[in-house]
């Protein structure tokens, strides 16, 4: 407890001195923000239109489809805001360059501190947006409590699942800066794959997102919950609510999987 | 030296990488992810020291000689191939957390700062994460402002700080914990002879003053030939040479001149010993090699048989000893 209680006061002090360094910049960060959201925006409005032309995708309406899409963005976000610096591309950087190194000789957690050395406020804007998108599906739902009370559990779920591939990334390039590509389909390309319903992919793409990355389980399923819709594949409802499980399990793997890497880290110097 | 009072023991320290080749063009990444050819690199191959507290350790070689994969093991950062090594009783590697809470570092290149934020503002919350005593901290950073003149940019962003500036703020940073032992990467670097004079002030001092250990890495030798009077040299791995600088400076000096105004202009001006290399009017130059004979035997055989007004003997740059020592490896076993 009493441990638990420090990490949160490092965790808090880290982040205030990000926090204050990123307002250092005023007109940059209010720009940063408007462009991560615009930018978005942008796209969704896209898939409005084509939406609008062709009833839907795979039987799903625009609000439909923009509970999957809002909530994926809006939760990847979150995940940016929180987990950036554990981004596999700059992560690697930051290992070359020695700025881990930094981090390995102060006398506290070193997880903590990659954590708390990123804090992109600027994602906020994404945030915003994707909240924004996630409304258009709000009448479409029938609210219970129960659903009320969920959310916030696929939100966090999702949070982590992706959080994990950063780690799982971040940790791949103490060996090797090469993957940082294949990392990137799984995030990038994930948000892409899990801001539509996963029936109208194949069936070899939707096996690997149930069983190799448990993709399906974040979004597809909650949101067939939250709709009240059937999966038309037949799987069981209980599926909806393995997202937290999934998004608890991944990092979990994850953080195995890092301090074995920093592990190695120490044992080559590469 | 007595041993017991040694901060650092290092008994035959290895470390070996294992460097993989690339395969280049198409498909290379798919390549190198399979057959991954590799052979090893004998970064340390072998080096035996022992470091007392209080002592103020020059530790130079070439880049790539193997000084800072040595410097990262005894930071903790390294896991050594094979050998021994204790820093204060410790074996850094096993116990991070315990063993960085005891050294501070500096590295010329890269800050420990905040970049955005007012420098005070990373003092205080390196003051947190080493958990110093408010009490300690006041006392370490009234005692470090004055030393190394922090007021006027303590409350500047880091960013904004010149070179110098940011070496001082990272130079307290380092030591606010009270750390027995300081290691310096080229703390000097890129700055102007006013400030580097600064900082070598400021290592003498807390050298002298808190008995701090500190081992300096440098490519600057006028740093190490004003601060240190033990110097280790390394290169391909392995400890060129471990003792006094003097002693360096004897044993391969090599040339030193002896410049001799004479009273009169004689007819010739040989001795045995020692070549003319200059002469100009009355001003004669000779150049001796430091192993073979003394500068007092020398004058002694001049004054002999020229009549001598003044004399002045020049010693070698250590730069130019330890280049002679890379380059005609005067030490290799």
């Amino acid at each position: 407890m009493r441990s638990l209680l420090d990490a949160l006061d490092l965790y808090r002090r880290l982040i205030g001195m990000q926090i204050r360094s990123e307002l250092a910049y005023r007109t940059s960060f209010v720009l940063g923000i408007l462009a991560q959201g615009l930018n978005n925006m942008a796209e969704f409005a896209t898939l409005a239109m084509i939406l609008s032309r062709f009833e839907g995708i795979g039987g799903w309406s625009l609000r439909e489809v923009a509970f999957l899409y809002g909530m994926v963005s809006a939760a990847f976000g979150l995940m940016d805001l929180i987990f950036s610096a554990f981004d596999p591309a700059t992560f690697g950087l930051d290992v070359r360059r020695g700025t881990f190194d930094r981090l390995l000789l102060r006398p506290t957690n070193v997880t903590l501190q990659v954590l708390g050395s990123k804090f992109l406020l600027r994602r906020l804007g994404r945030i915003g947006q994707g909240i924004a998108i996630l409304a258009v599906a709000v009448p479409r739902v029938s609210w219970t409590p129960l659903k009320v009370l969920y959310l916030p559990f696929v939100v966090i779920s999702i949070v982590l699942f992706f959080g994990a591939l950063f780690i799982i990334g971040s940790t791949i390039t103490f060996w090797t800066v090469e993957s940082v590509e294949a990392i990137n389909i799984l995030t990038y390309g994930g948000t892409e794959m899990m801001s539509y319903p996963m029936h109208i992919y194949g069936r070899g793409l939707r096996r690997f997102f149930t069983y190799i990355v448990p993709a399906i389980f974040m979004n597809y399923y909650p949101a067939l919950y939250f709709l009240d819709m059937p999966d038309p594949l037949g799987s069981p409802p209980y599926m909806a609510f393995l997202a937290p499980l999934a998004g608890i399990g991944m990092m979990a793997v994850a953080l195995a999987f890092w301090n074995y890497g920093i592990r190695h880290y120490a044992s080559t110097g590469s | 030296m007595t041993t017991h009072d040694a901060i650092i023991t290092v008994a035959d320290l290895h470390k070996h990488f294992k460097v993989y080749k690339h395969h280049r063009g198409p498909g290379s990444a798919l390549r190198n992810l399979f057959t991954r050819a590799h052979h090893w690199v004998r970064a340390v191959d072998g080096i035996t020291f022992e470091i007392q507290r209080g002592e103020l350790v020059g530790y130079i070689g070439p880049n790539g000689a193997g000084k800072s994969t040595t410097i990262k093991m005894l930071t903790g950062l390294l896991v050594p191939t094979g050998g021994e090594l204790h820093v204060a009783g410790r074996v850094p590697w096993r116990e991070r957390k315990a063993h960085v809470a005891q050294i501070g570092a500096v590295f010329g290149q890269r800050t420990t700062l905040w970049w955005d934020l007012p420098t005070i503002e990373s003092l205080e919350l390196l003051r947190y994460i080493y958990k110093v005593p408010q009490a300690r901290f006041r006392r370490n950073l009234d005692d470090f402002r004055a030393l190394l003149e922090l007021d006027p940019f303590l409350d500047t962003p880091v960013r904004s700080l010149s070179l110098g500036q940011r070496m001082r703020a990272d130079l307290c940073a380092a030591l606010l914990h009270d750390p027995p032992l300081l290691f310096l990467d080229e703390p000097t670097i890129g700055l102007d002879v006013v400030a580097k004079e600064r900082i070598r002030q400021f290592i003498q001092h807390i050298n002298a003053d808190r008995g701090t250990t500190v081992i300096l890495t440098t490519h600057d030798l006028s740093d190490v030939e004003r601060l240190c009077r033990r110097v280790m040299i390394i290169d391909h791995g392995h400890l060129l040479f471990d003792g006094r600088l003097e002693a360096l400076r004897e044993r391969f000096g090599g040339q030193r001149e002896l410049v001799v105004d004479m009273a009169e202009a004689p007819r010739e001006v040989a001795v045995e010993g020692a070549e003319v290399v200059a002469r100009e009017g009355l001003r004669v130059t000779y150049r001796f090699h430091g192993g073979e004979v003394s500068a007092a035997e020398l004058i002694g055989r001049l004054s002999r048989r020229y009549p001598i007004r003044d004399l002045q003997v020049r010693e070698p740059e250590i730069a130019d000893t330890v280049r002679r020592i890379y380059e005609e490896r005067l030490l290799e076993q």
